[in-house]
């Protein structure tokens, strides 16, 4: 870059940055941010919330306490935004979603009261070491499965479904090792009731590889859990003071505008190329924050 | 919308998209009202500082944003504030709502086993949102 540009750059860095912010230009970034995030959670099925803590902590030094509100508003927004669509397409097995939110609501009220006892440096430490769950599973190659044979469970719970194909048949699926899917959807409430997220990562653990979930069943079903796993520990982060408006609503607003814009772009879109590059970031993100959790910066 | 075929699933799924619908458009409208007002009122003021949150300093918990008396006094005195804590709990009970209907589909149509289901998951929300 030419000498006198790079001067320029500076000299506009320094002018922008010796303003103090006010409510408004904090408010208009983050609605920007949440957008963003509501539009990369509903794309790569990760959901909002976890492209808004990093928004907060790093880039605007806002205590976790309140970033783990935010994106438990984030959640339930990107679920129900997002949720409504698919359902509506016939993907969403709701049968083994009712199901599993017995698990993921009991871990959630756990894990909110859990909460209570973390500072900020231990939040953003599992916080970081989901991230890189999440990265590693980004990169993992999916095999393509054959249906399996429905366990005698699985069976007894009508949770075996069907869902379809793009030439509009329906193809049949069976689903494996219940138990198994239940403890670890219990496992990922937990995180949700802490971190304020819907761990994609346990998900994909828990119904793609336990159960045998077929993919598009288990991204949005998992999707439609998170609106209800988030709800039971929200009131309790309500009355705890860490929701609070002024970060709220640009969240709220942000997050629905791009999960809405997301699902409706997921449909004609290859976003295999988007989740590996989302991937690197999310990697990167864990790292700087297992830094600074590691380095007592928070 | 269309639902081609009525069986017992179908069924469900069209009231609950329903209502993930209509919660969501009313959260959005009323935190965009409240958003607005405050915007008005306060967005020439400095940011608060969020940098810091403290459980036990009630500073950082104002009623008229951490109890329903408190927000609901807080939205007829035109506290936009307020207002977009009321949107956040509208965009809360939306999914708690959908859990409700699914409930009295599935008891209407006899499918005890989904009910009882449901229903636990609707016991454990209540239990926590609501404290002894």
């Amino acid at each position: 870059m030419p000498k006198v540009l790079r001067k320029f750059a500076l000299k506009l860095g320094n002018f922008i940055f010796s303003q103090p912010m006010t409510i408004l230009t904090f408010t208009l970034i983050l609605l920007a941010a949440a957008y963003a995030a509501g539009l990369l959670g509903s794309l790569t099925g990760l959901g909002g919330g976890v492209v808004v803590i990093p928004v907060l902590t790093l880039g605007f030094g806002v205590d976790f306490h309140y970033a783990v509100g935010a994106a438990l508003v984030a959640s339930i927004a990107t679920s129900s935004g997002a949720g409504s669509a698919y359902v509506k397409e016939g993907i969403t097995n709701v049968r083994l979603g009712m199901f599993l939110e017995i698990a993921t609501t009991v871990g959630a009220v756990v894990g909110a009261w859990i909460a209570v006892w973390l500072n900020n440096a231990v939040i953003a430490f599992i916080y970081s070491l989901v991230l890189l769950l999440t990265a590693a599973v980004q990169f993992r190659r999916r095999a393509v499965r054959r249906a399996v044979e429905p366990s005698p469970l699985a069976t007894r719970l009508r949770l075996n479904g069907s869902w379809p194909q793009p030439d509009g048949s329906l193809q049949a699926y069976g689903l494996r090792n219940v138990a198994g899917g239940f403890g670890v959807m219990g496992a990922a409430g937990m995180l949700s009731g802490i971190l304020g997220i819907g761990s994609g990562v346990l998900k994909v653990i828990a119904m793609d590889d336990l159960m045998k979930c077929p993919f598009k069943v288990s991204t949005t079903t998992s999707n439609f859990m998170m609106g209800v796993t988030a709800c039971a520990s929200a009131v309790v982060y309500v009355q705890r003071g860490v929701i609070t408006p002024g970060i709220a609503f640009p969240v709220m607003a942000g997050v629905l505008a791009g999960a809405l814009t997301g699902a409706r772009l997921l449909k004609r879109l290859d976003v295999r190329l988007l989740r590996k590059v989302f991937a690197v970031a999310v990697l990167g993100v864990a790292l700087n924050m297992m830094y600074m959790a590691l380095a007592g910066k928070f | 919308m269309k639902h081609s075929s009525s069986t017992p699933d179908t069924a469900i799924q069209a009231l609950v998209c329903h209502t993930l619908r209509i919660g969501v458009g009313i959260a959005l409208a009323v935190c965009l009202a409240g958003g607005s007002v405050y915007l008005v009122r306060h967005g020439g003021e400095a940011l608060p500082d969020y940098t810091q949150f403290s459980y036990t300093d009630p500073a950082f918990h104002p009623a008229e944003s951490t109890t329903l008396p408190g927000i609901c006094g807080g939205v007829l005195a035109g506290s936009g504030r307020s207002l977009i804590q009321l949107g956040v709990l509208v965009l809360i009970l939306t999914p708690v709502v959908r859990v409700l209907l699914s409930l009295l589909g599935y008891l209407r149509q006899r499918d005890w086993l989904y009910a009882a289901i449901t229903a636990a998951v609707l016991a454990v929300i209540l239990f926590n949102s609501f404290p002894a």
